[in-house]
């Protein structure tokens, strides 16, 4: 008898648990919500589906959604799907069911993203991409993406001049199936092609990670101990190749080049380890994504003829990188 | 031979007879049914939305997918065995369904190959069972540990899956009506009688497996070979044989997850399934598996895959930042395990305390239910 009273006691610690923090975390969104009622609209929810909450890039993206959309007068809500397709599907039919007005989305691939999106536009849902597109187009009220071309091509030229136009080099590769990976790299494969006196040793896939970056470059700097350059697709791989060298003591002669513009990049650029990084203009995509979201909840139209809009990207040197004043943002 | 182990399972079967065993599985399973219920409760006071008929449907497909797998993967535990390689196998068994609706080119023939839907549904059906048949004779001939043999199948698998699509989805499945071999997404798409394919395929693999288990001499060898294996090997079980069968079976769950979800996301990604086999290993054991093998049941796997899907979506649907949702789901897996510990030792307790006073030896005979 006692243990059945100790198990529907445990339970109901679990309910209680439960309840109050799906209270607690509803009050504050409400709260939040209420005041800032100037859009004139009758308010509701829109849904932010990002890809990473523990990585600043995606953080900048959804703290920029989640304030953009409270300022509208809306309720937010956030979640990742961890670039989990199957994740992201999930998201996007418990966003239908939760009758959400719209739905920022940060899709999970551009093949796979494109059921959930027709699913949630079916149900009569307007659905915003930033930061990545999807392989349909008409679908989707806007795809808002930086230009990762011109922003490999900026990135590239700026590293060819710190590298004199000519050296050894070698690359780390985004994850394969994420198209930007290609992208990037033929962005600066493209530039690159133009010096014949820079040679390319070698290339590793690192997945967009620091950890796999680290571990990836020493064994190119075991391969290759004479390289004197490193093309990354991405800040977090340039930053593990950045540890590698620095314990082969190679740092001092060899130009890295990062991509995105995160903080902890712009600082490597700030203190000469990193030539330069390349600002995805995320927080910009992000807040156009939701004006263009609460235009068309009040129109029916994003107010924007084109449904694929790229950003251009900017370039961070030690010049410029002292007006990087917040994650994701430049100074004009 | 096989006349004999048949016999000692039906004297096990007999044993089980007792009402005494049915009610002590009942009380089990009751716990996860009980915190279903909770959930149930508390998510439709928290949120209008979660009990609406379509939330209820969307759910249940989430759900019925990880039920999918959780039913292999507990005949696997059932055995003191565990598959890592669930997720992968659902990733590579969606792509070889993919690259077949693109059209296999034969180099050496110049020919290319458009295979019948159904023709795609049995082959990526086969892959699934190969890969669990290769995990089956690593663990049954060569003696590897389950954990072991299936993590190592968990990279090889993905890496396949990888290696076929060149890390790029495949994302043109409709087909074409000249090359005939069209209607795969439309075949999975499809929702007869209102309720969407995963979930019939739920229906269908739960009701299969609870016969084979509870009815089949296959199913009494798994639960006494999980109870203890050298004991099934004396009574004449044939142990290696029924350890092949489970891996194979499990793959073929897998398989079938895989073309279920490649049709919900009308594209065959090989990143797709990843983690999926820690899901379904949660939903076995809230549902009152041992993982020592010997004791578990399809209706508490389902019970436990319900708690899981319906956790988390009722979490993301009253906004529960994403943080507190991992921390609230592992912690719901702890507290059922735990209770399930706590009540394994009570009930150890007691049946020594019965064996001590009137000696019946059917009390202490590990119940296969």
């Amino acid at each position: 008898m006692f243990r059945k009273i100790a198990v529907v006691a445990a339970m109901g610690v679990m309910a209680l648990s439960l309840a109050s923090c799906g209270g607690s975390s509803s009050s504050t969104a409400s709260s939040s919500a209420a005041p800032a009622a100037g859009g004139g609209s009758q308010g509701g929810t829109i849904a932010v589906i990002t890809v990473d909450l523990a990585n600043s890039y995606w953080q900048a993206e959804a703290n920029t959604a989640k304030a953009e959309i409270e300022k509208a007068g809306y309720k937010a809500t956030v979640n990742a799907h961890g670039a989990d397709a199957d994740k992201q599907n999930q998201l996007i039919d418990t966003a239908i069911s939760n009758k959400v007005k719209a739905i920022i989305l940060d899709p999970a691939g551009a093949d796979e993203s494109v059921a959930a999106v027709q699913k949630a536009t079916d149900a009569g849902i307007p659905v915003l991409l930033v930061n990545a597109e999807i392989s349909k187009q008409g679908i989707a009220k806007s795809q808002i993406i930086s230009n990762n071309a011109q922003g490999a091509t900026i990135g590239a030229e700026a590293w060819v001049k710190a590298m004199g136009g000519k050296g050894k080099y070698v690359e780390l590769f985004g994850n394969p199936t994420d198209n930007n990976a290609k992208v990037r790299s033929d962005g600066y494969a493209a530039v690159i092609s133009a010096y014949p006196d820079l040679k390319k040793l070698g290339q590793e896939t690192a997945n967009w990670d620091r950890a796999q970056g680290k571990d990836k470059m020493e064994g190119l700097i075991a391969a290759h101990p004479d390289m004197t350059g490193v093309i990354a697709g991405n800040d977090e791989m340039a930053l593990g190749a950045i540890e590698a060298l620095k314990g082969a003591k190679m740092l001092d002669k060899v130009k890295v080049l990062g991509f995105d513009g995160s903080a902890d990049a712009v600082n490597a650029v700030r203190s000469g380890t990193m030539v330069a990084t390349v600002l995805q203009p995320i927080v910009q995509g992000t807040t156009n994504a939701v004006a263009q979201a609460v235009e068309y909840l009040k129109t029916g139209k994003t107010g924007v003829p084109d449904e694929k809009q790229s950003i251009d990207c900017v370039l961070i040197t030690k010049d410029n990188a002292d007006k990087y004043t917040s994650p994701f943002v430049m100074e004009k | 031979m096989s006349e004999l182990s048949h016999a000692a399972g039906k004297a096990a079967a007999a044993q089980d007879t007792s009402r005494k065993i049915n009610l002590r599985a009942l009380m089990m399973e009751g716990r996860a049914l009980f915190a279903l219920l909770l959930i149930v409760v508390v998510f439709s006071l928290l949120s209008p939305n979660f009990l609406s008929a379509d939330n209820l449907i969307i759910m249940t497909r989430h759900v019925a997918m990880n039920a999918i797998l959780a039913i292999g993967m507990l005949l696997v535990i059932l055995n003191g065995g565990i598959d890592l390689s669930v997720g992968s196998t659902v990733g590579l068994s969606g792509v070889v369904a993919g690259m077949l609706l693109q059209g296999l080119e034969i180099k050496s023939l110049n020919v290319f190959l458009y295979p019948a839907v159904w023709v795609v549904i049995i082959v990526s059906l086969g892959v699934g069972t190969l890969v669990g048949y290769v995990n089956g004779v690593v663990v049954a001939r060569l003696k590897v540990a389950p954990f072991i043999a299936t993590l190592g199948m968990l990279y090889v698998a993905r890496g396949i899956a990888l290696l076929i699509t060149n890390g790029t989805p495949f994302s043109s499945l409709e087909g074409e009506a000249g090359l005939g071999n069209t209607g795969f997404l439309t075949f999975l798409k499809g929702a007869p009688l209102g309720l969407p394919m995963p979930v019939w395929a739920m229906i269908l693999f739960a009701a299969i497996f609870a016969v084979v288990l509870s009815k089949s001499p296959f199913g009494r060898w798994l639960y006494a070979t999980g109870g203890n294996e050298r004991a099934a090997e004396l009574s004449g079980v044939p142990v290696k044989k029924v350890q092949t069968r489970i891996y194979v079976l499990s793959g073929l769950c897998a398989a079938a997850v895989g073309l279920l979800l490649t049709g919900d996301l009308s594209s065959a990604t090989p990143a797709a399934g990843e983690f999926f086999e820690l899901n379904a290993i949660a939903a076995v054991v809230i549902g009152g598996a041992a993982l020592s093998g010997g004791r578990g049941t399809i209706r508490g796997t389902l019970i436990g895959a319900f708690v899981i899907g319906f956790l988390v979506d009722g979490l993301v649907l009253i906004g529960v930042s994403q943080f507190w949702q991992q921390i609230i789901k592992g912690a719901v897996i702890i507290v059922a395990v735990a209770l399930d510990q706590l009540q394994q030792t009570l009930q150890k307790r007691r049946s020594a305390k019965a064996a001590v006073s009137p000696p019946k030896p059917s009390e202490r005979t590990p119940a296969p239910v």
